[in-house]
């Protein structure tokens, strides 16, 4: 059973990526790219990783892609922008990303309403994943916050170059 | 974790808790000296705190970190680096635009991550390890704000590291798939009992092998390297070719000899054709170029050509512990003398323009002849001509490679040293040329950076003559190599 909700969800995360890069319009991209990261979701609660499958919902598919939406659409100020953007959310645009949603909530509602244990190997719970983490796992997260910390220096440093730039250039 | 254990990563600690402390700093007073100082006084902390740490090793902590003397060995390899590279960037960045401070933070997180890979068997804090070093060199690399060029070859790196790391993740992915665990270790992998398990294995070695090979800048993985070596700041590209190359090695040599990873006759051969090609093609390439810097990412590419023979002998057991000993004593040749060679490059720079193009060079005999002395040390070594360190590195490597008998790969070695030969005496050749014009109006030489320049031109020679104490050194790290 598992097997075939598996290929299912593989199927709509293959067709959307592909969709993604062949976009030419960026802000349908991203659409397609949300929908990708859904259909991952669904793949990590079919191999028993619940939390892991929230986790990709509200912090992928939610805050990241929306920051990215939002700073795609902020770019292209100016004229035109208001035209532009009636284009991107034209109602034939959202057939394609709808439809695929669409597949992916009929699986998960037929995997909690119909059968909740449609899924393979141990559940991974929250308390699961906690006590790994701040375990054996401990020195890992004191190295991922070295790696933000490089991150947030680095685009800080860019950004105001960028900044400086654009400053100079009104002035 | 107890005090061992503390005691242990004591290095680490004190690097991790400088990092903080010079972000502290910074937000509140912006000096370049004031941040450049406590940046090679924080490296330093951390290296001379390798000393105590010695006393509590081999010591695993954690899954993640193993602590032996085989990781020490590169940690202080990388920090002393990490040192020399703080002192070029002073002279890199003087009088130059925008604020240098964010730079030092950078580098000291580089170095970080870099310290973090030498000293791990698991795939997530190597993974880790890699990233904070990349994210770091992305930045470092687009850091100067005058010109299109540093970031250019900036993005450049960003993309293609991006990919080589997507690559080495997926390969990770296929072997925990196979497998079940993230060690290095073999025989913690208990292959699972699926008939076709071994395709796994093969594919994301493949897989994990040419992510790495990127970051080594094999060939047929090099492309980046010239452009990247060119556009970043000269110090930069020095630490790129050192640290960030060597932390791989490091790595590459605890994957080899924890996991079972040359069982494979497909991959060996893979990484054999690899070898071979960065050796002639690296080589090849380096004769048609007219930019120093472009020159020296060419001989990089060759030299870890050189290098893959160290790391492929490991495949003749009977050779283990003499192959370990030639890749470490060539890494350390190698990262005396790029450092050296990336820190001339350095002070001859202006504050507008890296000295790139070889008409720098010209009748440099005559205007700075120690700085020409230096490097033409540097330069006979790279070639690898006796009485430098250069030469009794790739001694090692021609007894490594004889004892493994690996004769073709031998060849390529000649056929390369030949080739290699030509270029480096090129560039003597253009300083010994009598300058035409009137003199170029040059920057004072600045005092830090020359003193490092001939520290390291002496290390090259002295170690050279009287090998002794590498070798010996070398010695120990291999004998306490843990895990």
């Amino acid at each position: 059973m598992e097997v075939t909700l598996f290929y299912i969800a593989a199927a709509v995360a293959l067709a959307t990526t592909a969709l993604v890069i062949t976009r030419t319009n960026a802000a349908h991209a991203l659409i397609y790219l949300i929908v990708s990261l859904l259909s991952i979701a669904v793949i990590f609660y079919l191999l028993g990783a619940p939390f892991a499958a929230a986790l990709e919902v509200v912090i992928y598919a939610g805050a990241i892609m929306v920051l990215f939406l939002f700073v795609v659409m902020m770019l292209n100020l100016g004229r035109g922008s208001v035209e532009q953007e009636r284009g991107w959310l034209h109602p034939r645009m959202w057939i394609g990303p709808g439809l695929l949603t669409l597949v992916l909530f009929l699986e998960m509602v037929f995997m909690i309403a119909g059968n909740p244990l449609a899924t393979s190997g141990v559940p991974v719970t929250p308390k699961i994943v906690g006590q790994t983490l701040f375990g054996p796992y401990l020195l890992a997260v004191e190295l991922a916050s070295m790696l933000l910390l490089a991150a947030l220096i680095g685009s800080f440093h860019l950004g105001r170059r960028y900044m400086h730039a654009r400053r100079e250039m009104t002035e | 974790m107890n005090s061992a254990d503390f005691l242990a990563m004591l290095p680490h600690l004190v690097l991790g808790v400088a990092i903080v402390l010079l972000m502290l700093v910074i937000a509140f007073i912006r000096n370049h000296a004031l941040t450049a100082t406590l940046t090679a006084l924080s490296m330093l902390a951390s290296l001379l705190a390798i000393g105590p740490s010695l006393e509590a090793l081999p010591r695993q902590v954690t899954p993640l970190y193993i602590f032996d003397a085989f990781g020490a060995y590169f940690t202080g390899l990388i920090l002393i680096a990490g040192i020399c590279t703080v002192v070029f960037s002073y002279r890199y960045l003087q009088g130059r635009r925008g604020d240098p401070d964010e730079y030092y933070l950078l580098l000291a997180i580089a170095t970080f991550g870099a310290i973090t890979m030498v000293e791990t068997t698991h795939f997530a804090a190597f993974l880790l390890g890699l990233e904070i070093l990349s994210i770091s060199l992305y930045v470092l690399i687009a850091y100067p704000e005058e010109g299109h060029v540093p970031l250019e070859a900036g993005v450049k790196y960003l993309v293609l590291s991006g990919v080589a790391s997507t690559t080495i993740l997926f390969g990770l992915a296929l072997l925990y798939n196979a497998t079940g665990s993230m060690a290095f270790q073999a025989a913690e992998r208990a292959l699972t009992d699926q008939p076709n398990y071994e395709v796994y294995v093969v594919a994301g070695n493949m897989l994990v092998f040419g992510g790495l090979a990127f970051k080594l800048s094999l060939v047929p993985f090099h492309m980046w390297t010239p452009d990247v070596y060119q556009g970043a700041p000269a110090p930069i590209s020095g630490f790129i070719a050192t640290v960030s190359k060597g932390a791989v090695v490091a790595l590459v040599y605890r994957y080899l000899i924890g996991g079972d990873g040359l069982d494979n006759d497909a991959l060996v051969t893979a990484l054999s054709a690899i070898a071979i090609a960065s050796m002639v093609i690296g080589n090849l390439l380096a004769l048609m170029q007219r930019d120093f810097k472009r020159i020296l990412a060419y001989s990089s590419i060759a030299h870890l050509g050189y290098l893959m023979i160290a790391l492929l002998a490991i495949n003749a057991l009977a050779t283990l512990d003499f192959a370990v000993e030639a890749g470490l004593i060539y890494l350390a040749a190698y990262f005396a003398m790029t450092l050296a060679a990336f820190g001339i490059v350095t002070l001859l720079s202006s504050s507008e323009q890296d000295a790139g193009d070889l008409e720098y060079y010209e009748g440099l005999f005559w205007r700075q002849p120690w700085v020409a002395g230096v490097l033409t040390i540097t330069l006979l070594s790279l070639a690898g001509i006796p009485m430098t360190v250069g030469f009794i590195a790739k001694f090692y490597l021609f007894g490594a490679g004889i004892e493994g008998s690996m004769y073709t790969l031998l060849w390529a070695l000649i056929v390369g040293s030949a080739i290699g030969i030509f270029y480096y005496l090129r560039v003597i050749f253009i300083m010994t040329h009598r300058p035409e014009s009137t003199l170029r109006n040059e920057r004072p030489v600045a005092r830090g950076a020359f003193a490092v320049i001939c520290l390291l031109g002496l290390t090259v020679l002295a170690f050279g003559v009287y090998p002794t104490p590498l070798i010996v050194l070398v010695g120990m790290a291999i004998s306490g190599m843990g895990g």
